[in-house]
């Protein structure tokens, strides 16, 4: 199974680092891509990591509310509820995309987010795409 | 209600008729169980008090209580239905159909501010209460938990007050209104029910209390047979009645002493009563 | 295309642990880009440093990665370092297999895994990125401070005395904060005004210091190093270039009300002076009670004025000002009445808070420094303290600790005795919290010079009976119940964030926090910084603090001030958003989800389109989701280099 999580660098990203300074420990197939704001997330790169196979999608980002510029995350809840309609129409189970807010001192719940969306990954039946048949560069 | 009671069920089913407030008996209704319960994991004790929500939902209505132990339990149950989807989930485990915590609870006090008004409520007043010394005995199952009951500032609770005030009463700053009666350790331990009932009534005596009025069965119980031990033993010498406010509401909106049941009091209300007419 | 580097960090064990350096190595080395991969101890130390500067040289490496910890711990480091090897920093990237990878999995296998992926990723993002240079832009080098309690007369003072001009925004029509109203401070006993009235001439009188008291700030708009803000200042109705503080006016004053700076205790007039020492030493209106300006009667006030400095036509005035800089040092109110009802604060007139006390205490108070009862001017011969009313106490909202009270219920105590002898002192506490210099040992003299008693313990209920105050408490040290009949009950009340902070905060576009008070940049290494470049922190709206960490805090602030004005010229992250103008249909969607309006018009080949202004611009990116034709982009985080990340994240 393959996970990516976009995380903001203020607040999740920085809750990931603190899961790592507390020896907390999660399962390793996830990878994190570091972004400024959760409200840099485009939709297409969600579809576009689903489409190339990737099993699930973790987006995490400030408390709304705590957003670093804001009133960023607050766009991104909007963005990704819409999106979410957009999968199930594109016969992507919605469930593979999870939303998370992270706060920078919250380490524990970075770990258990990892865990929770594993779990939720794991009850879905429906297979996703297929991985993407080019290998490496 | 309909045996041991029947001074707070006359009395609110006229006062309710007078102010043109519907109210109807919850078919096939269940005990709440009077306790809510203090372990976490003890959900059968939920089950009864989860029937009663269910049943007012089926009748599509509000589920309005007088007791302040039946609306904590009912309140705090729907509270927990509706904030913890596990709890939730076990529940409905139990029943014949699926219940979501989308019944209101509501006290028969919240319904007349709701539905008459305190305003309007003193427009209705026949018999108005001038001169009476009241205060209103809260006690704590109304109140506390504030976060689930939502009812009014557990520590400075103003509702009884606009109702008595509404009723013509002087009212009377009672800070022993939210102390405690000595709830179910009147079963085991007398003693602690004396204490904290000489208290209240030393503390409501200084203030020329004429009557104490309450929504709750038990306080009222408590109240009265402790202060009949204590009038016994000499501590003190002038009782306090104790009504439920339904009566009160009763007296002043003209329906008459009978309604009332005064002969349930251990306490006789009369005496105090007489001088308004 | 580019020749990169790779250089995977062992960070001792940290790493090397879980993660098999080794393998990492030679997988990365295969990509067709990575003309060289390497590993060392750590890579960060001195002579690591130098090896990555030794292999750039040697290979001609025009960018690397890092596999190390987080960028939040090294980046700056890695960035720098390519700098001095004559690549632009932004050329290099960090993959995290430190705090992400080898401390947070077990098996090696796996870690190791991930860790290869982790580093593919970063080269494909690597060879995505553009060398980005940092703008600069002019600097205005002007500080505006807003509030002239103690942290920020500090601040304002330290700015000017090094010679640049400072605005000092103050919301009450006089300076001096609430220390204004105290009588005494701990753990000194010096007389508060006798050691604030220096301080408060002194602004007065600056040469660069420009005074507004009784304004607020509107509205501010722009950038580190060039603000604009709009100012209301709020009519007084007394023109203060004439008045010359005769006091003929307050005399005369029919309307007599109470004013917030007594605390409600002693009356005062419609027409007022804070009080006798107030800098300006200027009279100003009551708008709401002034019988004039309420009926259009009276005008006392104005026939007797000698100077005719009464103005009743007043209105409120907007001003602009530019400003470089801006420190807020706001400073905080005590809980509201309501929430302490248990002690029947606000019902009886002899519970008060502490800062009522304070006033009963000062000289130039109601009772003239008397200790005297609010309700029937008695001496209180019994005396409550109860700390922690409303602090500490989750169901009340406010679990933080306020601070300063075991310092100045004490004191209070203590003072109290020395005026009256044979009373008799109660404090209720919770701990005694008495970190700072000299206050362990002042609290200590206090109980045992004073004969004090310290309850450990809560109050549950205050209530009147006979004239008297009943007190029910619990002493948690001997396990009893304790009824106290007091003549007077003193409440430590929680400190909160001043009103108004919350919407101030809006307007600085910086962040509060659960309580509302102000949220640093950094709890440990940026407690100053606000969120927002060129706006610090200073005082109570940060956190309760006392009057030394103040002051403290507000001279850090100014020399946060120093060192932005000693450039002549402020850089900004190249990390922002540009926009492609030929793509650009000028829908200005981007316009919308900007929360910095950094979002700007431009005509552009006979069309508008939008221009981000990349000094506002923070880079948080939400607009190149937001438009439709993919015009803007965000420096540092393209399009490009994300889809990148994601495919070499999927690489077999």
């Amino acid at each position: 199974m393959e996970i990516v999580a976009f995380c903001c660098q203020w607040c999740s990203y920085a809750g990931a680092d603190l899961a790592g300074t507390s020896r907390l420990k999660y399962p390793a197939n996830i990878r994190i891509i570091k972004i400024p704001c959760s409200s840099r997330i485009n939709p297409t790169f969600i579809m576009r990591a689903l489409s190339k196979g990737v099993d699930g999608v973790m987006v995490a980002g400030c408390h709304p509310g705590d957003c670093h510029y804001s009133t960023g995350n607050y766009f991104t809840r909007r963005r990704l509820m819409v999106l979410k309609r957009l999968l199930e129409f594109s016969g992507i189970n919605p469930e593979r995309l999870q939303l998370y807010w992270i706060s920078a001192a919250e380490g524990g719940k970075f770990a258990e987010s990892v865990k929770d969306i594993i779990s939720k990954l794991e009850k879905i039946q429906d297979k996703p795409f297929p991985k993407n048949p080019e290998s490496s560069p | 209600m309909h045996n041991q009671s029947q001074s707070f069920r006359d009395s609110t089913i006229s006062t309710a008729r007078e102010l043109e407030i519907e109210l109807e008996e919850l078919p096939d209704w269940y005990c709440c169980g009077a306790v809510y319960p203090l372990r976490s994991e003890d959900l059968i004790s939920l089950l009864s008090p989860t029937r009663n929500l269910m049943g007012a939902k089926k009748e599509g209505k509000e589920l309005v209580t007088l007791c302040s132990a039946c609306y904590q339990v009912l309140k705090r149950t729907n509270y927990l239905i509706l904030n913890d989807a596990d709890k939730r989930e076990k529940l409905n485990n139990y029943l014949e159909e699926k219940y979501d915590g989308s019944t209101k609870v509501l006290h028969f006090l919240e319904v007349i501010r709701k539905d008459v008004g305190w305003e309007e409520l003193k427009s209705k007043v026949k018999t108005s209460l001038t001169g009476l010394k009241a205060a209103p005995y809260y006690g704590c199952l109304l109140l506390r938990p504030q976060k689930e009951l939502v009812f009014d500032h557990p520590e400075n609770p103003t509702i009884f007050e606009n109702f008595l005030q509404s009723l013509g009463c002087d009212i009377v700053d009672f800070p022993y209104k939210t102390e405690c009666c000595g709830a179910y350790l009147g079963i085991t331990e007398e003693k602690v029910i004396n204490s904290a009932v000489l208290k209240i009534i030393q503390g409501a005596n200084k203030r020329g209390i004429e009557v104490l009025i309450t929504s709750c069965p038990l306080c009222l119980y408590n109240l009265e047979a402790g202060q009949k031990e204590l009038m016994k033993s000499g501590h003190i010498s002038k009782p306090v009645p104790v009504l439920y406010f339904t009566q009160l509401l009763a007296l002043a909106l003209g329906l008459g002493v009978d309604v009332c049941h005064f002969e349930e009091h251990q306490i006789n209300p009369l005496p105090v009563l007489e001088r308004l007419k | 295309m580019r020749n990169i580097g790779v250089f995977v960090c062992w960070c001792g064990l940290n790493i090397s642990r879980t993660v098999d350096i080794k393998r990492v190595v030679e997988e990365t080395s295969s990509h067709p880009q990575v003309i060289c991969s390497t590993d060392y101890k750590y890579l960060c130390s001195e002579p690591g440093q130098k090896l990555i500067k030794e292999i750039v040289k040697e290979k001609g490496l025009e960018g690397y990665v890092i596999a190390a910890c987080s960028p939040g711990m090294h980046e700056t480091t890695f960035r720098e370092l390519a700098s001095r090897c004559e690549i632009n920093p932004y050329l290099c990237e960090m993959a995290n297999i430190r705090e992400q990878c080898s401390w947070v999995h077990e098996d090696r296998e796996e870690a190791t895994g991930k860790a290869i992926k982790l580093v593919n990723m970063a080269i494909e993002k690597v060879l995505h990125n553009e060398p980005l240079y940092p703008e600069s832009f002019p600097l205005n080098k002007r500080a505006m401070v807003i509030g002239a309690g103690v942290a920020g007369m500090q601040a304002a003072l330290d700015i000017a005395d090094a010679g640049y001009e400072v605005l000092l925004v103050e919301k009450r029509p006089f300076i001096g904060g609430h220390m204004t109203q105290l009588s005494e401070t701990f753990p000194t006993l010096d007389c508060a005004q006798c050691i604030l009235t220096p301080k408060t001439a002194e602004v007065a009188r600056h040469p660069r210091i420009t005074l507004m008291p009784y304004s607020e700030v509107e509205e501010v708009k722009g950038y580190v190093g060039n603000f604009e803000a709009v100012i209301r200042r709020k009519a007084t109705f007394v023109d203060w270039n004439k008045c010359t503080g005769c006091a003929i006016c307050i005399e005369k004053c029919p309307k007599k009300i109470y004013p917030e700076f007594e605390c409600g205790l002693k009356e005062g007039k419609s027409i007022d002076m804070a009080f006798p020492q107030a800098v300006p030493y200027k009279v100003f209106i009551n708008k709401e009670s002034c019988i004039f300006l309420n009926q259009g009667k009276c005008g006392v006030c104005a026939k007797l004025c000698p100077e005719e400095a009464i103005d009743f036509q007043q209105q409120d005035q907007l001003v602009k000002e530019k400003i470089g800089a801006i420190i807020v040092a706001t400073g905080y109110d005590l809980i509201d009445k309501s929430e302490l009802a248990e002690f029947g604060y606000g019902k009886y007139k002899d519970v008060i808070d502490g800062m009522q006390f304070e006033r009963i205490n000062s000289s130039s108070g109601p009772f003239s420094g008397v200790i005297r009862r609010p309700s029937d001017g008695k001496i209180p011969k019994e005396i409550v303290f109860i700390q922690c009313a409303g602090s500490r106490d989750r169901e009340k909202g406010k679990p933080y600790c306020s601070k300063i009270c075991c310092m100045y219920t004490a004191k209070q105590a203590r003072l109290y005795k020395h005026k009256v002898p044979d009373g008799q002192v109660y404090v209720f506490y919770m701990d005694i919290r008495a970190g700072g210099k000299g206050y362990e040992e002042f609290i200590y003299r206090s109980v045992e010079e004073s004969g004090m008693l310290y309850l450990r313990g809560q109050v549950s209920r205050v209530f009147e009976e006979d004239g008297k105050l009943i007190v029910w408490g619990m002493d948690t040290l001997s396990g009893k119940k304790i009824e106290i009949n007091a003549d007077m009950v003193v409440l430590a009340s929680a400190i909160v964030p001043s009103n108004g902070v919350k919407e101030l905060a809006n307007i600085l576009k910086i962040t509060t926090d659960e309580h509302g008070f102000i949220q640093e940049a950094h709890p440990k290494l940026k407690p100053i910084e606000c969120m927002t470049r060129g706006v610090y922190l200073a005082g109570c709206g940060h956190a309760p603090k006392d009057i030394a960490e103040s002051v403290a805090q507000g001279s850090a602030t100014a020399s946060k001030v120093f060192s932005l004005f000693s450039r002549n010229s402020v850089l900004a992250e190249p990390t922002v958003s540009i926009v492609n103008k030929d793509e650009c249909s000028g829908c200005l969607s981007c316009e919308t989800v900007c929360p910095y309006q950094a979002i700007e018009k431009e005509n552009y080949r006979g069309k508008v389109i939008a221009k981000v202004n990349s000094a506002l611009c923070q880079g948080c990116g939400s607009c190149t989701v937001a438009c439709r034709s993919g015009a803007i982009d965000l420096r540092g985080y393209t399009n490009q280099q994300i889809m990148a990340e994601l495919e070499a994240l999927l690489w077999k």
